[in-house]
Formats: structure tokens, C-alpha cells, sequence
């Protein structure tokens, strides 16, 4: 399945102006562990989604007791909130990638 | 020590309409003190650079009155960070202006204790010149890693995200209630509890879990929130009666917008959350408890912005599918075009254009993952930056009138290729700006460059 099909919220939002966080709640411990345990969500996935490198991923945080999950990395292209170049003020739609990845 | 210290928590960033009913729901608790956020650096550095408020000033006046009088009717204090979103002195001021007007219009006296959040360019320079070392907040490259005086002589202006000690302090004066400037939003919260005695840990979380108001309950409204602070817990519930706290609605929100969902660093110590238990206490009302503050060096986070250059930008929209499915090399030749006009005075393109292509990747840039644009109209703004706003416009001009008139393969319609829904086409938008400084200064007294004074309004 599809993310999206399992997760009740998925948002996005800057967390200070160099970093994006994406969280991804769940309305059932079911889904939540089936996201958990599949090994799907990692560096380097999340890497690829946001064209950065592995390293550059900040953190990828399974929290039970909310059921949610947090992904945190570096803006693109090194641009902060605000910047001439900038794209999306507070991040908020940094989320669409991460959509479609298939949950086995 | 008291049992418990309530605390009735709204914001000041104009979403909320402050609802007669429900706001008298959160009154009718008893609360001990009346909190409001309204500073916050997520809009960008422009607001802290220049005067721009936030939310408008109409939202702002309704809060003040509902905040101040209710405070007043009630006998308890209020406490607000304002001078929306960046805390500078000049919307702080601004927001002071609006008190006084309140003040007279109802014939109250108010005694309001201000702690400006700006800092003074000297009071930096001075603190490197005495070997403060202030490092980035984040390790990304665009900051340098310490600040040097030649990064606070470009900043426009500089704030600090004051912690709860000044709060703390200026309640002791006597006053009906506390507006900083720029301010860490738990701080408002934390002030009351801790000069009662409460737990850090505990009063940290119910601040992080309440500053937001309504975003922690189900549905989400814009209506406050209340929090009620014991020894070993605190409870949080809705003011409006159609929404709940649900055991998930509270510990999501130890997510919103920070990069660790179980550790933050604060001014004097880290919040962990890795142990914080959450419990449905009644159908709307979630008790938490096992909150932990683990004490730190004592450090508030510093904010500048400097300015980088000024931009004019020409919005636009292409409707044929012919030019559509050649964009990119469309806009290359208006780059081109730009720069054979500009090669002979510009020899050092010193400038940047950009095109946002609005139905194509406008939105997420190189992360999109739709790669090929399904859309039959596409709308692009067409930007140009540059160190002088002649420049700009020079750059945005030629650009756009390029695009009108391009020739590119296949074209069928040779009178115009884009249609502008704006006259003049390309507009000026005055200065751009950019974080420059996002660093940590060491406080010994965490007070220090936060000077309070003793206003009479009214």
C-alpha cells in the first residue's frame, strides 16, 4: 500500500528556517507498526526523495506513544525560509514525496 | 506552594476570533494567569528587517482587548509576546500604540511591565570583544559557524528569543500583566509556574503542549486552550465544548514544527519527552506526566537579518500547449537574451533571474516528482534579484518582454505568447533579505539583555 492509503495525517512544516520536518500520524497501532517494521523508511529512501545525501538526513523518529513518525532534513539546494530563492515559506508542502512510497 | 497554577493559553497571530462563549469557558476555569504567543521567526527574516506586521492589525486589536480586559474583570495577570511575527521594537511599539488606545477608549489604568526583545548592536560586539564565542544554532553552511562583528554591523536589526527569567522578574513589580518582545513562546507559559515552585520539566511540556492553543485538540479550532499544572502532572483541555484532547492530539503536538520529537534544546537546559506518558483523564482531558528538563549551560538563541539585494518580479500566464511543452528551453533563451543586453554593462552578472513555473515544478523545485507538466495553462513569475533596483527591473523587463515575443518551434500564434494580467507587467518589491545570524549567546544572568520598564497606559 501506498502511505498515504495508511496514515491519517501527513503533514509538513519548517522546523526554523534551514530545516523541513515532515510527520506522519496514524489512528491505529496497526498501520503505525506496519510503517515501523517494514524498514521502508530510511536514510537513504528519504535521501533520494529529497535529493540529499544520507548523511545530510537530520533524523528519523518513531515515537509509539503518539503513533507518528518524524522526518527531519535540510531544506533544498541549502536555501532557508524567507531567502530570494526561496519556494515554499513554511514548508508546508514538503510532504507530496513522500505520498506514494510503498509500504509492503 | 500553591496545588496547582491554571493557565489559559491563546495566541496573538490573528487566527483566533476569540468567541464570546468559548472564551468565558476558559475564564470560567479560574485561570491564574491569561498567556498569548505572538512572536515567531517561521515568516521570514523580511518582518524582523522591517516593520511588517503579521495577521493585520485588526486581529491583533481584538486580542488585546479580549486578553487585557478579561485580566482586568478576573484580577489575575497577563502575559503576551507581541509585535507580530518578529518581535522587533518597531511592531512592538506599533502593538503599544493600540494598548494605550484601549486604555483610554475604556477609561482603564494599566500598568504593563514591556520587555523589548531587541537587542543592541554595541551590547553584541562588546560580548565577542569579551571573548563570547556564539556558535550557529544549526550546523548548516550558508551560517558562518560563529559570528563575527562584521555579521551584526550587516543585520538590520537583531532579537532575542528571551527565556522565562525576565518574565519572572517583571511580575514582581506590581503590574496588571507582562508584553515582551520577542520571546521563547514557553517562556509566557513557564513564568507563573515556576515562580510558584512547579516542576521545569512539567511546566516546559505544558507550555509546549498548549502554546499553539486549539492546534492540540480535535477538531482543531481557533479557540483557547487550558492547561492546570500540579506537583507530578499537568491536565489540558479544550475551552470550545465541541472539541476533545485526545492522548494523540497532545503527544502529536510534541511534534509541531521542531526537528526532535523528544528532545529540545531550550534556554538553560533540554526537554526530553522520551519519558512523557499521556492518558485519556476524562472525555476531553488529557493528564501527562514524566516530562524531564535536563539543565544546561544557560544560552538564548540570537536572530538577524540583512538585506541582499532588491527584487521586481512579472507574473504571467501561457495557455498554449505548443510553448507549454517547451518551457525550459523557452525561458533559456530569455536568460540568453538577458544576458547579450546586459554583457556590455553588466560584465559580472551581478544579478539572478528566476523563472517559477506555477503548473510544473513551482512549488517543490528539484524535489518534484512529476516530472513532465500535465497542466493546459501554466503560471510563471518571472524574478529578478539584484545588489541595485534598477537592475532588478532591468533584468525582470527583458525577460518578460522576451517571453511575449519569442519565436520558438512549432509557434502558431505570432502576435503575443503570454498574457499579463498586470500593468504595469513587471513590479518592484522593494528590498529582499536573508537570515544571517541564527546563533546561541551564553547568558550568566539570563536577564541580562532584556531591559524591562514600567509603562503607564491609559
Amino acid at each position: 500500500m501506498k502511505l498515504y492509503e495508511l496514515a491519517t495525517v501527513l503533514r509538513s512544516k519548517s522546523a526554523g528556517p534551514f530545516l523541513n520536518t515532515m510527520d506522519i500520524f496514524f489512528d491505529r497501532d496497526e498501520p503505525y507498526k506496519r510503517v515501523r517494521d517494514s524498514g521502508v523508511l530510511t536514510k537513504e529512501l528519504i535521501a533520494k526523495l529529497y535529493k540529499i545525501r544520507p548523511e545530510d538526513v537530520r533524523g528519523i523518529y518513531f515515537v509509539d506513544q503518539a503513533r507518528g513518525i518524524k522526518i527531519t532534513v535540510p531544506k533544498p539546494s541549502n536555501v532557508a525560509s524567507g531567502d530570494p530563492q526561496c519556494r515554499d515559506l513554511y514548508g508546508a508542502s514538503f510532504y507530496i514525496p513522500l505520498l506514494d512510497v510503498d509500504i509492503p | 506552594m500553591k496545588e496547582e497554577v491554571c493557565v489559559l493559553s491563546t495566541a496573538m497571530m490573528g487566527d483566533s476570533l476569540f468567541e464570546e462563549n468559548t472564551w468565558r469557558e476558559g475564564l470560567n476555569q479560574n485561570p491564574d494567569v491569561i498567556v498569548a504567543q505572538g512572536t515567531s521567526s517561521d515568516s521570514g527574516p523580511a518582518y524582523l528587517a522591517t516593520d511588517a506586521l503579521y495577521g493585520g492589525s485588526l486581529a491583533i486589536k481584538r486580542g488585546l482587548r479580549k486578553i487585557i480586559l478579561s485580566a482586568k474583570e478576573k484580577g489575575i495577570p497577563f502575559i503576551m509576546s507581541t509585535g507580530a511575527p518578529s518581535g522587533g521594537n518597531q511592531q512592538l511599539e506599533k502593538v503599544l500604540g493600540w494598548v494605550d488606545e484601549l486604555a483610554k477608549e475604556t477609561d482603564i489604568k494599566l500598568r504593563i511591565a514591556v520587555i523589548p526583545g531587541e537587542l543592541d548592536k554595541e551590547y553584541l560586539k562588546e560580548k565577542l570583544r569579551k571573548g563570547s564565542r556564539m556558535r550557529r544554532v544549526v550546523d548548516v553552511e550558508r551560517l558562518p559557524e560563529y559570528l563575527s562583528e562584521k555579521d551584526i554591523d550587516e543585520s538590520e536589526h537583531i532579537v532575542a528569543q528571551m527565556g522565562p527569567e525576565p518574565i519572572m522578574a517583571a511580575l514582581d513589580l506590581g503590574v496588571d500583566g507582562v508584553i515582551t518582545g520577542r520571546a521563547l513562546d514557553i517562556a509566557l507559559h513557564m513564568a507563573v509556574p515556576l515562580k510558584e515552585g512547579f516542576d521545569k520539566g512539567l511546566a516546559a511540556h505544558m507550555g509546549k503542549t498548549i502554546e499553539c492553543s486549539s492546534l492540540v485538540t480535535v477538531p482543531e479550532t481557533t479557540d483557547a486552550v487550558v492547561a492546570i499544572l500540579k506537583k507530578d502532572h499537568f491536565l489540558v483541555m479544550p475551552t470550545n465544548p465541541k472539541s476533545r484532547c485526545t492522548t494523540i492530539s497532545v503527544a502529536a503536538h510534541a511534534f509541531y514544527e521542531r526537528p526532535d520529537p523528544t528532545l529540545e534544546l531550550n534556554p538553560g537546559g533540554a526537554l526530553d519527552l522520551s519519558g512523557a506518558k499521556y492518558e485519556q483523564y476524562d472525555d476531553r482531558t488529557v493528564k501527562v506526566s514524566g516530562s524531564r528538563w535536563i539543565p544546561k549551560p544557560y544560552t538564548v538563541k540570537v536572530e538577524g537579518a540583512k538585506k541582499v539585494g532588491f527584487r521586481t518580479i512579472c507574473v504571467l500566464g501561457i495557455r498554449d500547449e505548443r510553448m507549454i511543452r517547451q518551457i525550459d528551453w523557452c525561458t533559456e533563451q530569455a536568460r540568453k537574451h538577458v544576458e547579450a543586453h546586459l554583457l556590455p554593462l553588466e560584465p559580472t552578472k551581478d544579478y539572478e533571474l528566476l523563472f517559477r513555473m506555477y503548473g510544473k515544478n513551482g512549488v517543490l523545485g528539484e524535489v518534484e516528482p512529476v516530472k513532465e507538466t500535465r497542466s493546459h495553462e501554466l503560471g510563471v513569475i518571472v524574478e529578478a534579484i539584484a545588489p541595485r533596483e534598477e537592475l532588478a527591473e532591468n533584468v525582470c523587463e527583458l525577460a518578460g518582454r522576451k517571453l511575449l515575443h519569442m519565436d520558438y518551434p512549432g509557434r502558431i500564434a505570432t502576435a503575443g505568447n503570454i498574457a499579463h494580467p498586470y500593468s504595469p507587467t513587471a513590479n518592484n518589491l522593494g528590498p529582499v533579505y536573508t537570515w544571517n545570524i541564527w546563533h546561541l549567546l551564553d547568558l550568566e544572568d539570563p536577564c541580562e539583555p532584556f531591559a524591562t520598564e514600567v509603562r503607564q497606559f491609559g
